[in-house]
């Protein structure tokens, strides 16, 4: 079982020095993408057994994380979606050539890929982001934590001098009402989601007005159900917050492998 | 694998069937994903400074002045009306300031990685 691929990407090898990589899917579904790779190069697949790596070749090994090709590598992976389940690969990796992607990768892996596409078949990963406006949550602060409002008639109108350490009181109140509004809504709609879910991975570190950042691994035939339930989220916290919802897509978050012997 | 593009069946809040921005492409590939360290040839300078200066740290007196002032400029009487305004404007479907900062922010880092490899290529 060879590289069948390497005489095809034979024809760039002149002055292509190394070969970049999206992701991994079956061989019978990839596809070659012509003219919309990294660099402008075009996508081919690289096969071995089952599997397929999704393929571009570059001009070095040291690539760099531009706009363009980040763009290229998210939407090189979106196309192969459509034709079946891929295994995405972090921006950036690179292998010296078609027969080290194929002797140093999908051979000693060929039996740990194929376990995790059949893993990932039928399912994809949806995005949550949930943030605040600014506005409607700070407003709703003042009206429900009395101290807090008296601290902003004491400070609002003085001169700033003599009210520091009162607007210093403010501010850390509010921050702190804050966080504790962002702990009990994250947890409430996590409540919501998770049970539609198969996994969940969230992004604990806090970004101002995020209330949740998370990827939900869903079985694709449960994305209507996790629709209706962002809808009547979003619907219910109109007011206060507002959604970024994306999906469904390779499993970024949730794919991982084993780690590789004798390094 | 065909997979429905359309957004909810409400379509109240719109599902996006693939990232658009720069700042979505980001958060995906460059954290998440299959990695096999040897093989990662990445030059990343400038984003990891950027990401974390789109993570603000709710834990210092300028960041509580900063606040204490977004709660004073507050105007309490428009609550309603610009509550309102938002829903109409926004339409549940991210817009909004937390996004347009936070999308500004990667988007200069974006700028900035650039000047820094603009200074690698002439260095």
């Amino acid at each position: 079982m060879g590289v069948q691929n390497l005489s095809a990407t034979n024809g760039n090898a002149a002055s292509a020095t190394a070969v970049y990589s999206y992701g991994v899917t079956w061989a019978g579904a990839a596809r070659p993408q012509p003219g919309v790779g990294v660099a402008g190069g075009s996508v081919e697949p690289v096969r071995h057994g089952e599997l397929a790596a999704l393929t571009s070749h570059v001009e070095s090994t040291k690539i760099r994380a531009t706009r363009r090709d980040l763009l290229s590598h998210s939407d090189v992976l979106s196309a192969a979606l459509e034709q079946g389940t891929v295994l995405p690969f972090r921006f950036g990796v690179v292998f010296e050539s078609d027969a080290a992607l194929v002797d140093d990768f999908l051979r000693p892996r060929h039996d740990e890929l194929t376990g995790l596409l059949r893993t990932f078949e039928g399912r994809g990963e949806l995005t949550v982001k949930a943030f605040y406006r600014e506005h409607a949550i700070l407003a709703e602060i003042v009206r429900e934590n009395p101290r807090i409002a008296r601290l902003r008639e004491v400070t609002r109108h003085s001169n700033e001098a003599s009210t520091y350490s009162l607007r210093v009181e403010l501010g850390e109140s509010a921050a702190g009402e804050l966080r504790e509004r962002t702990r009990r809504d994250r947890q409430a709609l996590l409540e919501r989601l998770r049970p539609l879910a198969i996994d969940v991975e969230i992004d604990e570190e806090p970004i101002e007005h995020e209330v949740l950042r998370a990827s939900f691994l869903v079985d694709l035939d449960r994305v209507p159900a996790f629709d209706e339930a962002m809808d009547e989220l979003a619907r219910s916290q109109a007011e206060r917050m507002h959604f970024k919802y994306l999906g469904p897509l390779a499993p970024h978050s949730f794919v991982s492998l084993t780690p590789a012997e004798g390094r | 694998m065909a997979i429905a593009t359309q957004g909810t069946a409400s379509n109240y809040l719109q599902r996006a069937p693939s990232p658009s921005g720069l700042a979505d492409v980001v958060e995906l590939i460059l954290d998440k994903g299959l990695v096999i360290d040897a093989y990662v040839r990445i030059s990343v300078i400038g984003i990891e400074l950027i990401t974390i200066d789109a993570r603000i740290v709710i834990a210092s007196v300028d960041t509580y002045l900063r606040f204490a002032e977004q709660v004073n400029r507050l105007d309490l009487t428009q609550t309603e009306a610009a509550g309102l305004a938002e829903l109409r404007d926004g339409g549940g479907n991210g817009g909004g300031k937390a996004k347009g900062s936070l999308e500004g922010a990667k988007e200069a880092f974006s700028g900035g990685g650039d000047r820094q490899k603009d200074r690698a290529e002439r260095g």
